[in-house]
């Protein structure tokens, strides 16, 4: 409809624009004529196809409210949009929603209602029907309300037949040795509980996962922190020193002030965190043997590789991994090489 | 119902779906506690899919008074159906209808002598979801909790007597178990019947030796219904009610279509107007054209 709404707006429009461009030339204006008819057929050939549509559809939704009663024969609906197609009324009453009919009669229901009603004396017990005193009124589209209210209800319902099960002596807990087949079967309630299981681990995991991201992130904090400690103590060192060395300037100059300006540089750098801080005295915990025992004392020397008289007038064989090779080169060294060197065979070739 | 079933088999010397009732009845004449006697013959009709055939298995497993049969061949033949009843012993059906494969509909209805409810079951959950938790004794009888909203209307009022006939389970049932161990909720909310199915944990189990605390679990199935019409008669009969705004699933799907199929139609006619204009501001032919001009 809609669309054939379009379509005369735009006859109008465009009639609106012949006026202007008749006042401008004949022959362009027959073009556009033209035109415009030529597509105002394809519209009308379009609506066609559309009210064929709708009553098919009309007669599909008659078929599935086919009630044996109510719908005897094929409805009327289907026949009239086809007869007459061009007219425009016609259309635009076909494309409205159909008005339903509402049947609401409330003095059959009741009747009916009471032919059908149980004995009302019926104990509780016969029915175990419960009425919930609120009505339901949430989003439908809130899931998680509309499902807390259905839960409320249903509870509301248990606690209820509880009571009135106490009152009219009916068992309503089951005991607990009594088995009996369950409606879900064993292995299905396993797959539900495989399922719960799998869930919560994921949780846990994913949990996991995350605290040690955090951590990392934290970690790298930590270390950032440190570094910036220790540039930090550096220079505070630096700078006590550096006050330590102008305080002494003129003392420095003196004599034997020596020791005295190594205790002072102990001073300042006694909170330094550092291997210096041995012990209360400055004295290492281990005695010396002991040190020289753990760290080693003594031992080769820096020259111990160095050659002496000694080791120059021996022949024995130093250990080695040409020791072999060291035995032919002594062979070598004796009987005079074969092949003399490139010049002196040079000088022989000449001389020959 | 039983009494007045009771007065149609005097009066017609034939035996009615109460028949059970009667032949106790008979038995006892006087003195009889007043019973609740229900049978509920549960069938659907050719084209469901699975969704609907476990939907139905549920029904059958929560509901032990229930008599599953086969398949009814034929959309158009309802009126055999309160025979079929009648043969089974039961004075109710549940008839699930799908058309399309894809859209399901209940009726519920007494049969003999009605009335028939036909509703529009959507939002189908069955009990295989693992999402559903709970479980509960087969064949135990349920709580059936309605919500105020079924009191408002007439209508509610009367599909509330039938949801107790259908849904309640009656003591006597052959398969009945005992103890309650579940709540079935049915409550209207926009117009339509939301179904959901609890089941009672009375104690807490990771506390068992705390206060007793109740708290419910869903066993599923979960449906929505829509009614759509009331029926005086079962399977037939004048129309007593019909929900307006029932609009069918086929229309919306259409509906959808249409729009899509608008979507294509005003982007070809928006191209074609667009073509007309673009040729309306065109100019004429100027003595001073370039074309003209170095011709």
């Amino acid at each position: 409809m809609a669309k054939l709404m379009k379509a005369l707006g735009e006859d109008g429009l465009d009639e609106l624009a012949q006026e202007q461009l008749r006042a401008l030339e004949d022959s362009e204006e027959e073009g556009s004529d033209e035109d415009e008819d030529d597509e105002e057929v394809g519209e009308a050939s379009g609506d066609e196809d559309e009210g064929v549509e709708d009553a098919d559809e009309a007669e599909g939704s008659d078929e599935e409210e086919a009630d044996p009663a109510a719908q005897a024969g094929p409805s009327e609906e289907v026949a009239i949009p086809m007869d007459e197609l061009s007219d425009e009324e016609m259309l635009d009453e076909d494309a409205m929603p159909r008005q339903k009919v509402e049947i609401d009669n409330k003095i059959a229901l009741e009747r009916i209602r009471s032919t059908i009603a149980l004995d009302p004396s019926l104990p509780w017990t016969e029915t175990l029907t419960v009425s919930y005193p609120e009505a339901i009124d949430v989003d439908i589209d809130d899931d998680l309300n509309r499902e807390l209210a259905f839960y409320k209800q249903a509870l509301h319902g248990a606690q209820t037949a509880r009571s009135l099960a106490q009152k009219h002596n009916f068992p309503f807990t089951r005991p607990a040795d009594y088995f009996a087949e369950m409606v879900k079967s064993d292995s299905h309630m396993e797959r539900i509980r495989q399922r719960l299981l799998d869930e919560s681990a994921g949780l846990k995991r994913s949990e996991e996962k995350r605290k040690e991201r955090e951590g990392k992130k934290f970690g790298k904090q930590v270390q950032l922190e440190k570094i910036k400690e220790r540039q930090q103590n550096k220079k505070e060192i630096e700078e006590r020193l550096k006050g330590l060395k102008r305080k002494r300037k003129g003392a420095m100059d003196g004599a034997d002030d020596g020791e005295d300006f190594d205790v002072a540089v102990e001073d300042a750098l006694a909170d330094r965190p550092s291997k210096r801080a041995k012990g209360p005295n400055g004295k290492s915990k281990l005695p010396r043997t002991a040190r020289d025992k753990k760290f080693g004392f003594g031992g080769a020397g820096r020259r111990s590789k160095q050659n002496t008289k000694d080791s120059t007038d021996s022949f024995v064989q130093r250990g080695g991994p040409g020791g072999k090779k060291g035995g032919k080169g002594g062979k070598g060294a004796k009987a005079a090489p074969k092949r003399p060197g490139k010049s002196k065979r040079m000088a022989q070739r000449s001389r020959t | 119902m039983a009494s007045l079933l009771k007065e149609q088999k005097k009066a017609k010397g034939k035996r009615k779906a109460d028949a059970m009732d009667v032949d106790e009845a008979e038995l006892v004449p006087t003195a009889k506690k007043p019973r609740n006697k229900q049978r509920v013959l549960m069938l659907s009709s050719r084209g469901i899919n699975h969704r609907m055939r476990h939907l139905m298995n549920d029904l059958e497993a929560l509901l032990p008074h229930v008599k599953k049969d086969s398949k009814l061949d034929s959309k158009n033949h309802l009126n055999l159906l309160p025979e079929l009843a009648d043969l089974h012993n039961c004075n109710n059906t549940l008839y699930f209808e799908a058309r399309r494969h894809e859209d399901l509909y209940m009726w519920a209805a007494k049969t003999p002598n009605g009335p028939s409810i036909k509703m529009h079951v959507q939002n189908v959950h069955t009990m295989d979801e693992l999402k559903m938790t709970g479980n509960c004794l087969k064949g135990s009888r349920g709580i059936l909790s309605f919500d105020k909203a079924f009191d408002e209307t007439e209508w509610g009022k009367l599909t509330k007597e039938l949801f107790t006939h259908i849904f309640g389970v009656p003591p006597q049932a052959r398969k009945a178990k005992p103890f309650v161990d579940h709540v079935l909720t049915f409550s209207i909310l926009d117009n339509k019947i939301w179904f959901r199915n609890f089941q009672i944990i009375e104690k807490d189990p990771l506390q068992p030796n705390g206060p007793p605390q109740m708290s419910l679990t869903e066993i599923g199935p979960r449906f929505v219904l829509t009614p759509i019409r009331i029926f005086e008669g079962a399977f037939s009969g004048a129309t007593v009610y019909s929900n307006p705004e029932f609009v069918t699933p086929a229309a919306v799907r259409s509906a959808m279509r249409r729009e899509k199929g608008d979507k294509y139609g005003n982007r070809k006619h928006a191209q074609a107007e667009r073509g007309m204009r673009k040729e309306l501001r065109k100019r004429e032919d100027d003595e001073l054209a370039v074309a003209k001009v170095f011709a």
